[in-house]
């Protein structure tokens, strides 16, 4: 009880410390990283950075003692603490207000200096020059390697295809029993859903490019390790994205059959499979959709297709051929994209 | 003793299909849904189940065939405990006990006919079912049932298709395709209109007088008790108050199940 009460003041608190904090370091960063070298000293810049932590900390408490609303508190407050009270202000005339806007503001204008933007390198003369001569190359394509090309676009659509198709069935077998409805909320079965979604979450949040770089160590470079990486990738995201689908199946079906005196896969069979099915497929698609543009880039690490054919072309700066290999990629992700938009909308 | 004191003890025993002792049943959230039921239902009778929204009516139907589980008290069926029977055993159970629900809780995507050959899962192999391999035995016994309950026409219509009352008679032909002993029905009429309903009313005295199906339903309306139940109990707050003939609830006992105050709605 106490402690789900003091959960929302405590993030309040954290978050309003942390934007202090930051607004304060941005601002005087021309002082605080006025060498090179005070910018890479870690532990100097963390204990200031947790120092005014705390001066924000401090000034979170008063004003919200003082009944103003902060960021932290309009974010994190528990629902019932939501309702406004007292005569509705514009948001810019609310405490809130001013500190997000002022907290977007300074993210900008920081952001810009940190991303080295330049309007006098955009507006070069010399180099808007070598550009367009580039692009004029990008635009005249080498048509001679198309079918180079070609037979490597086709290995990259394969390479998406069978890793989504290899995903499927272990991700529909995965898909109920990291649901809820059908593992329980007691016991073994609670504890393996727990288990089998954190594993799901974990590889999910594990971008291909990586599983590609992994793969390519162990089977070696090529199509092979690309395929692994987005099978890898596929299982998780497909198990994750279908069992949100068992779970929000209606109960009456399940209940129906249950009654016959079913079995269990009976039950997830007839009552479960026909509602998810649609779904399923719809999500399948697109998920393959999603791989074909996906192998491309994997294959810059080392995935072989069409990315390895791109990656070796623009190292020799051979940008010709480079744009015939752009082109191909654009046809072939936009007939994917209207194919899969189209059947979906289809069997909808 | 003589023999005929036995004969009739016996009697009543083979009589009895159903006898429940004491049932209590406790959700997890600590609600006390029903408070030490008991009752027995006779082999042939059409056993009404009223009360109030909460009484615990559905409670007590999902505990008779272990869709919920009793947590106190006793289930006799056909004479044999059934209270902590497990595994296969409760599927057994529930194969002999069919039922049907407020919301006819069938697939919405599935024709018809599948839907009542669902009935027969409990006696298909699972390999079998999986693969929609019925054997014709159970392929005509559907098709029968379909026509018993008169939309035999309609057999390869998806159900969704279907309006509410025809529904609710596709989920009568499936309970009736596992050849149960009881039929459970849980409101079979609350979400439909008042024509309609007597027609699926119609067909549920019909298969308890024709198939001598034991019948336990709930319902809500007491002009349709009146009309088609053989005796009724009463629920309040998960206890039995009443329990006896369907015409002699008068406005007093009226009140006492259903609250002070209470006024009789009728149904035509
Ligand atoms: N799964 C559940 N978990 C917790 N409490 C439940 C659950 N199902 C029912 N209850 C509670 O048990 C009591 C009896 O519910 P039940 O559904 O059996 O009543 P009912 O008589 O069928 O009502 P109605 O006429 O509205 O269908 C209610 O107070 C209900 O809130
Ligand atoms: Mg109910």
């Amino acid at each position: 009880m106490q402690k789900k009460s003091m959960g929302p003041v405590v993030r309040r608190t954290v978050f309003d410390a942390f934007v202090f904090a930051y607004l304060v370091m941005a601002v005087l960063s021309p002082i605080i990283f006025s060498t090179e070298e005070a910018l890479h000293q870690l532990s100097r810049n963390a204990s200031i950075f947790f120092g005014l932590s705390i001066v924000g900390a401090f000034i979170s408490g008063l004003v919200s003692r003082a009944g103003v609303r902060t960021l932290g508190e309009i974010l994190f407050a528990p629902a019932h603490k939501r309702l406004p009270q007292g005569e509705p202000k514009p948001w810019y005339a609310t405490l809130w207000g001013q500190q997000a806007l002022v907290t977007t503001l300074v993210t900008l204008i920081v952001g810009l200096i940190v991303t080295e933007a330049s309007i006098v390198a955009l507006l070069d003369k010399e180099r808007i020059t070598s550009a367009s001569r580039l692009l004029g190359e990008l635009f005249n394509p080498g048509w001679h390697i198309l079918p180079t090309v070609i037979v490597h676009m086709v290995q990259t659509v394969y390479m998406a295809f069978v890793a989504t198709l290899i995903a499927v069935p272990i991700a529909f077998v995965l898909s109920f029993m990291a649901a809820k409805n059908i593992m329980g909320t007691t016991g073994p079965g609670m504890a393996f859903y727990t288990a089998l979604r954190v594993v799901l979450n974990v590889s999910r949040s594990i971008e291909p490019i990586v599983w590609a770089i992994i793969f390519a160590l162990w089977v070696g470079f090529g199509p092979f390790a690309g395929m692994l990486a987005l099978m890898i990738q596929s299982v998780s995201s497909l198990a994750k994205q279908y069992s949100e689908y068992v779970e929000g199946v209606d109960e009456g079906p399940i209940e129906g059959i249950r009654s016959t005196g079913a079995t269990t896969l009976q039950t997830v069979w007839f009552a479960i499979v026909p509602q998810v099915t649609l779904p399923y497929i719809s999500y399948t698609i697109y998920r393959w959709d999603t791989n074909v543009r996906m192998a491309t880039i994997i294959g810059f690490v080392g995935g072989g297709g069409i990315g390895k054919l791109l990656i070796e072309y623009q190292l020799q700066g051979a940008w010709r051929e480079v744009g015939c290999i752009l082109l191909v990629i654009a046809a072939v992700v936009w007939i994917m994209d209207a194919f899969s938009a189209y059947v979906r909308e289809a069997i909808k | 003793m003589s023999a005929s004191v036995k004969d009739s003890v016996k009697d009543s025993m083979t009589d009895t299909i159903l006898s429940v002792r004491h049932l209590e049943k406790t959700y997890p959230n600590g609600m006390r849904a029903l408070k030490g039921v008991s009752f027995d239902v006779k082999k042939g009778e059409f056993l009404v189940i009223i009360g109030l929204s909460g009484s615990g009516k559905s409670t007590l139907l999902r505990c008779l065939n272990r869709l919920h589980e009793p947590t106190g008290g006793q289930i006799l069926f056909k004479g044999q405990d059934v209270t902590n029977i497990e595994g296969d055993e409760i599927l057994k159970l529930r194969s002999r006990i069919g039922m049907i629900f407020q919301h006819f809780n069938l697939i919405p995507r599935h024709t018809v006919i599948g839907n009542v050959l669902s009935g027969s899962l409990s006696r298909t192999s699972t390999v079998r079912s999986l693969l929609g391999l019925w054997s014709r035995e159970d392929r005509e016994k559907a098709q029968s049932y379909l026509n018993l309950v008169g939309i035999g026409e309609k057999a390869y219509y998806r159900a969704s298709q279907l309006s509410g009352g025809q529904q609710q008679r596709v989920a009568i032909a499936r309970a009736l395709t596992q050849a149960p002993d009881v039929l459970l029905a849980d409101e079979p009429v609350a979400s439909l209109d008042p024509a309609t309903c007597h027609t699926v009313m119609d067909y549920l005295r019909k298969v308890n007088q024709e198939l001598g199906l034991t019948i336990i339903c709930n319902l809500h309306f007491l002009s349709l008790v009146r009309q088609y139940a053989t005796r009724v109990i009463a629920l309040k707050a998960g206890e039995i108050v009443y329990e006896g003939d369907p015409n002699s609830i008068d406005d007093a006992w009226f009140q006492r199940i259903y609250g002070e105050g209470a006024k009789e709605v009728h149904i035509n």
